[in-house]
């Protein structure tokens, strides 16, 4: 169990992590590179005050015309987003251990409440997986893809919450867990989940050719 | 898919139940005063099992000296609890208690390869 | 469900795809995505999160509640999305298809842009698949008849050169009985205003041309049509993906401007030609903004009435609807200034479409799909019951008018009204503004 332990939060983080972040940034680079070399009579219209524009007015809930007409979808998204991201980042759990290996300390959440947070996360997911097997127009343009990253968001989420509660077997499940919160870090820059790192710029992109070039809105 | 994962979670949450209601009643613990109401169970300890297990004959191996935020590992403090000088916030110097708990005992567990290093070993439900 | 159970047969889809091999296809496929797309594409065929909200968005889709295969990201996962997965390793029989979906079933409006979280573009990528299929050869024998027009006429409709100034001159003559000081300057240098229109005007709404040089006439306006080709403003070749001709079309457009040294291009109410001048085209050519500034006809129409510049005589009774054409509100933001100028000209209500302005429904005739002719005719109405619905309700309020300024979105409506037998007569702001304005030579 040490062993394992330590290898799965040594290593196996270091590399994780690694590949989070480098593979990230090599990404957006040669993205950008493509961009610049492929897509120059897009890039020129790109404007700092249109993306900002469109990027705030998509991020109220309820203000984009495919928010109010999705109700349903603009809750769940918005609230697994918001779960997804705080939870793990101010979680004891976490930042214990950022504590324990790097001295990082920072304010954390209230065990009860990234509980709730996470079935917040886990219930979402579920939602999604609904969506995705009942409603005929999600259900049709479902791919192995789509798949692949609701079940690699899953994971984490499910395992962390089995672990905290110590049922099943502690001892697997947070070497479980530990192992698939690193492979959804890692899956970040080269599944779906790479929206994370390329939306800001597809939207900003959307911005500034409604906002420059057509002078309308794009939400 | 979203009719096994109900299932397994509600198996999940009896089971976690069930194993705090049978913890054995006279299972020492590590649980100062100082921390007043606990967040998450107390770390289970139980002091002479674990020294006779860890084959540990010096008190000193654990109950250090110090000042300042600097360790002296050849200054016993035998007998006095960790919270004695370990306060819950530092005013900047010294290791505050939590840090104090985790450093030293997941620290020796990691470097023996044995004992508890992931939080549920010791804050058992 | 899918575009395989629905073909219709269209002699010049038939005759493209006849001609194809697998390898050919092959070639083309990889040939325009890694020659001419990027970190567009790209990006958007990644993280299109398969969300399925922008289903909401398509009247196609609202039109056919229960076929998924009409939603925009579902037109994608049939046509673009098969092509990347699949490396274009396609038979010839998908193409027609493909093709069948890209040119007739989306009509490139971007109102699905205002669903999309992520802010994929749509309407980009169904373009390409339409440059695709044209460089595959596979294109609805009509529209294509009309981008064969653009090429040997540099206009859309098989307008000689000696049938235009002709009409012009006829025009001018028929006026002159009404308004004895009118006329159409033809290249007259270093004038305000050039005027451009679609061939289609020329061709069968010479009226059209008529009203322009009534209402330019009584606002006084210094202005001149060219008489060389470069008058038409429409771009059929930018629909069937012919992007080369397309880039010839508008440089020949705005040249002919800059030989005259006019100080600005006027566009008659045509929403396509607009969206082809002042935003495709000069991409495509590389120029970021325009050599010759453009501007369209509501907005100038809107202008003069802020100049004081056109007077009624009497004003046209409503209530009225207004018909918000895609390429001048999502495309140019011009639906305040239609009200206004709606508002000027109209007496009694007017009666609004809901969802309207730049969240407005499609006509389901843009984007090149009418032009893809009967053979699609009963398909594409069919595909904007949503819009239909909309009208009805109008109509139920009195509403008789459209005020519709486009030639897509007039051709669409007509269509629509006839079909539900709404009993509703469209409006371009010209006839309107023609009727009401005082005349005083007359
Ligand atoms: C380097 C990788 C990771 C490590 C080492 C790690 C470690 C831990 C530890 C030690 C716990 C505490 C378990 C307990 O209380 O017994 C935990 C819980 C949890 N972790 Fe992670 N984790 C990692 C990645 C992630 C990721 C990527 C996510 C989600 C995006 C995540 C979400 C959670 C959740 C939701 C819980 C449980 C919270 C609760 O139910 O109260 N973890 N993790
Ligand atoms: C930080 C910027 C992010 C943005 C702007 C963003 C945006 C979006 C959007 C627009 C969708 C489309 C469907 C919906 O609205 O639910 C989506 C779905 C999703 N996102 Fe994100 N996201 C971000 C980060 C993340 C991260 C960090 C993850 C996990 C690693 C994630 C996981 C997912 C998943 C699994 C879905 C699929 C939901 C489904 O299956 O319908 N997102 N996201
Ligand atoms: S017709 Fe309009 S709303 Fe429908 S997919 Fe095409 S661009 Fe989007
Ligand atoms: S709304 Fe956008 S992300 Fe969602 S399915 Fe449609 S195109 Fe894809």
């Amino acid at each position: 169990m040490n062993a394992a332990y330590e290898f799965v939060t040594g290593p196996l983080a270091w590399a994780a992590w690694g590949i989070f972040l480098l593979g990230s940034a090599w990404r957006l680079y040669s993205m950008y590179q493509l961009a610049k070399k492929k897509d120059a009579s897009s890039m020129a219209f790109m404007d700092w005050g249109f993306s900002l524009r469109s990027i705030v007015n998509w991020l109220i809930p309820f203000n984009a015309l495919g928010w109010r007409k999705n109700p349903a979808m603009t809750v769940a998204t918005f609230v697994f987003h918001i779960c997804l991201i705080l939870t793990p980042i101010f979680l004891v759990g976490h930042v214990m251990l950022w504590d324990q290996f790097f001295g990082i300390s920072y304010a954390t959440l209230p065990d009860n409440v990234a509980d709730i947070m996470t079935l917040v996360v886990i219930g979402a997911c579920l939602y999604f997986a609904g969506r995705r097997i009942m409603q005929p127009e999600v259900r049709y343009i479902t791919t192995g893809q789509d798949w692949l990253a609701l079940t690699i968001v899953l994971a984490p989420f499910l395992t962390g919450f089995l672990a905290y509660h110590q049922a099943l077997n502690y001892d697997l499940m947070i070497i479980l867990h530990v192992v698939a919160g690193e492979i959804m870090l890692a899956a970040i820059p080269f599944t779906r989940l790479s929206h994370m790192v390329f939306a800001a710029f597809t939207r900003a992109y959307m911005g500034s050719e409604f906002g420059g070039v057509r002078h309308a809105q794009d939400w | 898919m979203n009719r096994t994962f109900p299932l397994l979670l509600a198996a999940a949450l009896i089971l976690a139940f069930a194993q705090g209601a049978l913890s054995q009643q006279d299972m020492k613990t590590l649980a100062p005063a100082a921390y007043g109401k606990l967040t998450r169970p107390a770390a289970q300890f139980n002091h002479d099992q674990h020294n006779e297990k860890a084959k540990l004959e010096e008190c000193v191996a654990c109950h250090h000296g110090g000042k300042d935020g600097k360790q002296d590992k050849s200054a016993s403090t035998e007998g006095t609890p960790c919270a004695d000088c370990h306060k819950l916030k530092t005013g900047g110097k010294g290791t505050a208690l939590t840090k104090a708990y985790h450093k030293q005992c997941i620290g020796c567990h990691q470097a023996k390869g044995k004992g508890p290093v992931a939080c549920g070993q010791c804050h058992k439900r | 469900m899918g575009i395989a159970e629905r073909l219709i047969e269209d002699v010049g889809l038939r005759r493209g795809v006849s001609k194809l091999t697998p390898e050919k296809i092959e070639k083309i496929v990889s040939a325009v995505i890694t020659g001419e797309t990027g970190a567009r594409l790209k990006a958007y065929a990644e993280t299109c999160m398969r969300c399925g909200l922008c289903a909401e968005a398509c009247h196609f889709a609202l039109s056919h509640p229960d076929d998924p295969s009409f939603t925009p990201a579902g037109k994608v996962h049939q046509t673009m999305g098969v092509l990347l997965r699949t490396g274009g390793k396609v038979d010839p029989e998908f193409i027609y298809g493909m093709a069948q979906l890209a040119y007739t079933e989306c009509n490139l409006c971007r109102r699905c842009v205002h669903f999309c979280p992520i802010g994929v573009d749509t309407a980009y990528i169904i373009s390409t698949v339409r440059r695709i299929c044209h460089k595959l050869g596979v294109t609805p024998q009509y529209i294509q008849d009309t981008a064969h027009s653009h090429s040997a006429t540099s206009n859309q409709m098989w307008v000689k050169d000696d049938e235009w100034t002709d009409s012009l001159m006829w025009q001018e003559d028929e006026a002159r009985e009404e308004f004895p000081g009118l006329r159409i300057p033809l290249d007259k240098e270093g004038a305000d205003i050039y005027y451009s229109v679609i061939a289609p005007e020329p061709k069968f709404r010479t009226q059209l041309i008529y009203q322009a040089a009534a209402i330019l006439h009584a606002a006084g306006a210094d202005w001149t049509m060219p008489s060389e080709p470069g008058w038409d403003n429409s771009d059929m070749c930018m629909f069937t993906g012919d992007f080369e001709m397309m880039g010839r079309l508008k440089r020949r457009h705005f040249e002919s401007a800059q030989k005259l040294k006019v100080k600005r291009i006027v566009m008659g109410e045509c929403g396509h030609a607009f969206r082809s001048v002042y935003d495709v085209g000069n991409r495509w050519l590389g120029w970021r903004w325009h050599p010759v500034p453009v501007i369209h006809a509501v907005e100038f129409y809107w202008e003069l009435i802020q100049e004081g510049r056109i007077k009624l005589a009497k004003k046209f009774p409503g209530p009225v609807t207004i018909q918000d054409p895609c390429n001048i509100v999502r495309g140019r933001g011009l639906q305040d200034k239609l009200r206004e100028v709606t508002r000027f000209l109209v007496e009694g209500d007017i009666i609004e479409m809901r969802p309207n302005k730049q969240h407005n429904f499609c006509c389901a005739a843009g984007g090149g799909v009418i032009n893809c002719g009967p053979p699609f005719k009963n398909q594409r109405v069919a595909g904007n019951e949503i819009k239909a619905q909309q009208l009805a309700a109008t109509a139920e309020k009195g509403v008789k008018t459209v005020i519709t300024p486009c030639h897509n979105c007039h051709g669409g409506l007509h269509d629509i009204i006839h079909h539900h037998k709404l009993g509703m007569e469209l409006k371009f702001l010209s006839d309107i503004i023609y009727e009401c304005m005082e005349k005083p030579e007359a």
